[in-house]
């Protein structure tokens, strides 16, 4: 059998997926704050002040990436979901279900920093910009997964409802971006470029794709720390998960 | 004995779920009574200027018919699943998608449809300019459907929980948000003097891939969520 | 203008979600090793308690 395929088979399996977990959580989270470290020193000591903006732009250095995850986690969610349902494969229900209180995170930090932005730029901590709108759509559909997923008893079928909302909501996540788009269009005639980050040197650019493959491994850190809880707790009464938590034989 | 035609299944389906509604005629009035409440509490709580309210009234009278539909959303599936008719469907000769596609056609009908057709009272308590009436109509009429085909494939996740009708709002929303924002956006469109037949057009798309899309979506919904 | 607040407020508020994102589930597994060693706990206990 293709040695990929099998070690991928042999990763849904309950207690070899534990272990991989515990084996590369820390370099996901090593690796992920390693490369944060660096992209917040290039952002608040090595990049030159905006001119236009001074230094208020540096908070673009995490709403930027952070916003990029928050899409970039749905779709892996989604994706996840769609092998879970179409499979049957426990362990991608897991793992979908782990994305999304991450993704929800990030879709805060996002709106966060943005509404943090705002303060300086526009003098008022929200607006109804069609970017951060759609951001704020983003975390009730993210909430939504969380809230379903939570709602139903049976672990498994949970996780299949909510990875259904997960794929509903991905398929119509562009014509919500699109309505919103429109919706300002119509309320405010020209769309003003608010975050004005189209042009950028490359001299102020790289603590931004820092930052973007800095937050990737801590997702891939959190991803396996949370999924490791899920599948730890659902096998709990398997003799596995009783050596694994030091049950004395 | 070979499987029922669609058009035969479909009639009987109707015809139950017309006979369960009629026995129960006078829940028919509770979302026309909601939407009418709705519409009052914004001069209630605005003021009764009429420049004002005109100025709003589009974007309310959109929200008090999206508000009232996803309040009767609950009312699609529960019946059915409490006395195990929804098993009777899942286990049928015909597919589901299609005993579900009548269901919710049936439902529109009988909740959203009487919606429609009141609008023109409701949108006369906040003084909606008269030339604005056709626009708000057709935008009614394309988009409460499309609300009921997208409620009923998240209203069929839901199904299997008790006291869902919180959550059931909460999932719904995000999914309304386009529907609201081309049905409203087009009549303020209108009120502005700007080209609104496009989100008309949208909306009409939406619905027709709703047509063929939501039915199958919904029952897949409910396999997953009763099994 | 100093721009400094928000920039320092802004960067706080990310290291505080990414704490909670790191401890959240670190919490969790902890709590569910102490609830499997508690049942296991439990179940001996009952079994030695049957007599046949």
């Amino acid at each position: 059998m293709n040695p990929v395929l099998l070690w991928f088979h042999q990763l849904g399996s309950p207690p070899t997926f534990d272990r991989f977990a515990a084996r590369w959580t820390p370099w996901g989270f090593g690796l992920g704050l390693l490369g944060m470290a660096i992209g917040i020193y290039g952002a608040l000591f090595m990049v030159p002040a905006d001119y236009q903006q001074g230094d208020s732009f540096r908070i673009l250095y995490i709403h930027v990436p952070a916003a990029w995850m928050s899409l970039f986690v749905y779709g892996l969610m989604a994706v996840y979901a769609a092998i879970a349902l179409i499979w049957h494969i426990k362990l991608c229900e897991i793992l979908a279900m782990a994305c999304a209180p991450i993704g929800a995170l990030f879709t805060a930090v996002t709106l966060a920093t943005g509404s943090i932005w705002g303060k300086p730029m526009w003098g008022t901590w929200w607006d109804w910009d069609p970017r951060l709108t759609s951001e704020l759509v983003l975390l009730f559909l993210y909430l939504g997964v969380i809230g379903l997923n939570a709602a139903i008893e049976d672990r498994r079928a949970a996780a299949r409802a909510a990875g259904f909302l997960a794929i509903v909501g991905v398929v119509l996540l562009p014509v919500i971006r699109y309505s919103v788009e429109w919706w300002n269009s119509l309320h405010q005639g020209a769309t003003i470029k608010l975050f004005g980050e189209s042009t950028m040197d490359a001299s102020m650019a790289w603590p931004l794709w820092v930052m973007v493959f800095a937050t990737k491994f801590w997702f891939i850190g959190s991803l396996l720390q949370r999924a490791r809880a899920d599948n730890l707790e659902r096998e709990s009464g398997k003799d596995w998960a009783r050596a694994a938590a030091g049950v004395p034989r | 004995m070979s499987a029922p035609s669609l058009l035969a299944a479909a009639k009987a389906q109707a015809r139950r779920d017309l006979r369960l509604v009629w026995r129960r005629r006078g829940d028919a009035a509770q979302p026309l009574l909601f939407a009418l409440m709705v519409v009052a509490l914004f001069p209630l709580a605005l003021g009764s200027d009429p420049q004002q309210l005109a100025k709003i009234a589009p974007g309310v009278l959109w929200v008090a018919v999206l508000l009232a539909g996803l309040l009767t959303l609950d009312s699609l599936y529960r019946g059915d699943l409490e006395d195990g008719s929804l098993e009777q469907m899942l286990l049928a000769p015909v597919p589901l998608a299609w005993l579900l596609a009548v269901r919710v056609a049936v439902h529109w009908a009988t909740t959203a449809l009487p919606l429609v057709l009141v609008a023109p009272l409701l949108a006369e308590f906040l003084f909606l300019p008269g030339e604005l009436l056709p626009v708000l109509m057709v935008s009614l009429a394309l988009g409460t459907p499309l609300l009921s085909l997208l409620g009923a494939v998240v209203a069929a996740l839901t199904v299997g929980i008790r006291r869902s009708g919180m959550l059931l709002a909460l999932l719904a929303l995000p999914l309304f948000l386009p529907v609201l924002v081309f049905g409203a956006g087009s009549v303020m469109a209108a009120a502005q003097g700007l080209p609104w037949a496009g989100a008309l057009l949208l909306l009409a798309a939406g619905l027709v891939l709703a047509l063929v899309l939501a039915p199958l979506a919904a029952a897949a919904a409910i396999r997953i969520a009763l099994t | 203008m100093s721009y400094l607040e928000y920039v320092i407020g802004a960067y706080a508020v990310f290291a505080a979600y990414l704490a909670w994102d790191f401890l959240v589930p670190r919490l969790r597994l902890a709590r569910t090793r102490r609830n499997i060693v508690q049942r296991a706990r439990r179940e001996a206990t009952r079994n030695t308690g049957v007599v046949e």
